[in-house]
């Protein structure tokens, strides 16, 4: 199992957006996450990727949870690559530098392989401010960090968001690749062609009143 | 063309608050430090600006010591004001461009009042010649733009050495002007609090607690130009951090590194100048801004940390920097120089409970 989810309960601002949450994504695994606007996605993704403590429940990756102790936290992360809906790390950063952070915080190597590269194109972007990007472009190098290692679990939210159609495509062919060699994925997306492609298992959020 | 000159109006009105209200905003703290100091040297049984100009203009180690000191303080206004990046896209408005030439150099000569009075005052005719020339310079380098920068061959070797290599980076790319103005509010700092010792004829030992309290208070607005950008940075890279096992506690650990470099760096600038005035004042003149740097900026790390977590950041991470002068300046005129350890025990207490 590379990562089980029990009984999760995130709140924000007095809200519960996630109430008891179960999920167990195995090795091979892509788990499409589904649901309208506000129905808590982005909330539960940041709470898989230990940005925002949950309330209740355990989420558990490669055998560590993301909120135990300071050693079993470290392990979980070692083991995610996570991609935010925003994809907004500093923006002083250059691409470069933000797969070197990455890279070195997760202690795999500091740049990205060349079929990643080649895949998002990365080598344009080594050089370029984040804050001088795209959006596409923001997202692609995110999705370079993400990928490095590789991770024994990716989380993406929104991953397509802003990418042309051949980046896109390149996006499909990397989660699918991912899962195929023994790892797993979350993706949260409103686009459900993209989960069909990427051979997904959907779980839909209901919209919270 | 009946509509011309609304819009042109309007347009010079967006210019307006584009350019010359960022450019005003960086401008206030010079206008603060150069106005203490000439509180200091011009007061009533001070130089006059005659003395201080002939010195400059007589001894080319002065002179250059002046016109550095301010070119570094006013380079940061000029950028904003000769590059008007922020306002770019006005250029392709149908619109003349001419009021935005006449309110930028109207705007060079009102925000460089202190220097041009100086000048003025000083030495008539040549003093408005060397303004000339110096701004000349200074609108030459305000032209000068850096490389972009590259990776190169970048390996970090750890998420600490990561973490701390983007805040660095902070502080190079969004940073870099705070960092030239508070060079030359760090040399005003220490002339400014040299000349109060020295008038006031102290011991060592009271001279070092005199001349730190003084740099404490004109350094303020230069050390929060410099903190801002780093605030920032710390909230910005918050959730990588938090993806990436690297604790609040280390994070905090690294930011503390980061500020007491910037205060140990400026203090220590600012310590030289003042050891310039009065030599007498010797190893107190080190020990005490130096101790003193180390406890403000543990304890405005605090600040710093607070300040990321509310909405109004800005505000919070420059009121942490004056509630730490201020903090300065009371420890020093309670205990004398014994202050340097209140202010280093309230420092790593604060650091502590960030």
């Amino acid at each position: 199992m590379i990562c089980t989810i029990e009984r999760l309960v995130v709140r924000r601002g007095g809200r519960t957006i996630v109430d008891g949450f179960d999920l167990e994504a195995t090795a091979g695994e892509t788990i499409g996450i589904v649901g309208k606007n506000g129905s808590g996605k982005s909330t539960l993704l940041m709470a898989i990727a230990g940005v925002l403590a949950p309330h209740d429940g355990r989420v558990v990756i490669d055998g560590a949870s993301v909120w135990g102790g300071a050693r079993e936290r470290l392990r979980a992360r070692k083991a995610l690559g996570y991609v935010p809906e925003a994809a907004d790390p500093p923006g002083f950063l250059l691409g470069g530098e933000l797969w070197a952070m990455c890279g070195a915080s997760r202690g795999v190597e500091q740049a990205p392989s060349p079929t990643l590269s080649d895949a998002l194109g990365l080598d344009e972007l080594r050089d370029v401010p984040l804050e001088r990007m795209s959006l596409g472009q923001r997202r692609r190098a995110c999705l370079g960090a993400a990928l490095l290692g590789p991770p024994r679990l990716l989380v993406l939210d929104e991953p397509d968001n802003g990418l042309d159609a051949k980046r896109a495509d390149a996006l499909v062919e990397l989660v699918k690749a991912h899962a195929a060699a023994g790892h797993a994925a979350i993706v949260a997306t409103h686009d459900r062609a993209l989960l069909e492609r990427a051979g997904a298992r959907n779980i839909a959020l209901a919209t919270k009143a | 063309m009946a509509d011309a000159g609304p819009r042109s109006s309007s347009v010079t009105r967006v210019w307006i608050r584009a350019v010359l209200a960022p450019a005003d905003r960086r401008a206030a703290p010079v206008l603060i430090g150069t106005g203490i100091v000439g509180i200091v040297v011009f007061g009533p049984t001070g130089m006059q600006p005659h003395d201080l100009t002939q010195l400059a203009m007589l001894s080319p180690v002065v002179g250059l010591v002046l016109v550095a000191t301010w070119t570094l303080l006013f380079l940061p206004v000029a950028r904003v004001i000769v590059r008007g990046d922020a306002a770019r896209y006005l250029r392709s408005l149908p619109s003349p461009r001419w009021p935005a030439f006449a309110l930028g150099a109207l705007a060079m000569t009102v925000l460089q009042l202190p220097w041009l009075l100086l000048w003025l005052v000083g030495a008539g005719a040549i003093g408005a010649l060397v303004v000339a020339l110096v701004t000349g310079l200074v609108v030459g380098l305000a032209l000068v733009r850096g490389r972009p920068p590259r990776v190169g061959r970048l390996r970090w070797r750890g998420p600490l050495a990561a973490l701390f290599g983007v805040y660095v980076r902070a502080l190079r790319r969004r940073a870099f002007d705070a960092l030239l103005r508070g060079v030359g509010l760090a040399v005003l700092a220490g002339l400014a609090g040299g000349l109060f010792a020295r008038n006031n004829d102290l011991e060592p030992r009271e001279a070092s607690v005199l001349a730190t309290a003084v740099i404490a208070v004109v350094l303020t607005p230069g050390w929060s130009g410099i903190l801002l950008p780093l605030a920032e940075t710390h909230r910005d890279s918050a959730w990588l951090a938090a993806t990436h096992g690297i604790s609040e506690s280390a994070r905090v650990g690294v930011l503390a590194a980061v500020s007491v470099a910037i205060y140990v760096a400026t203090s220590a600038l600012a310590a030289v100048a003042a050891f310039a005035i009065v030599p007498g004042a010797g190893a107190w003149l080190v020990a005490v801004p130096l101790g003193i740097a180390v406890g403000t900026g543990l304890a405005v790390t605090r600040g710093l940390v607070r300040a990321q977590r509310s909405a109004a950041m800005a505000a919070r991470a420059v009121i942490g920097v004056i509630v730490g002068s201020a903090i300065v300046v009371v420890a020093l005129g309670v205990f004398g120089a014994t202050g340097v350890l209140a202010v280093l025990l309230a420092g790593v207490l604060a650091v502590g409970t960030a």
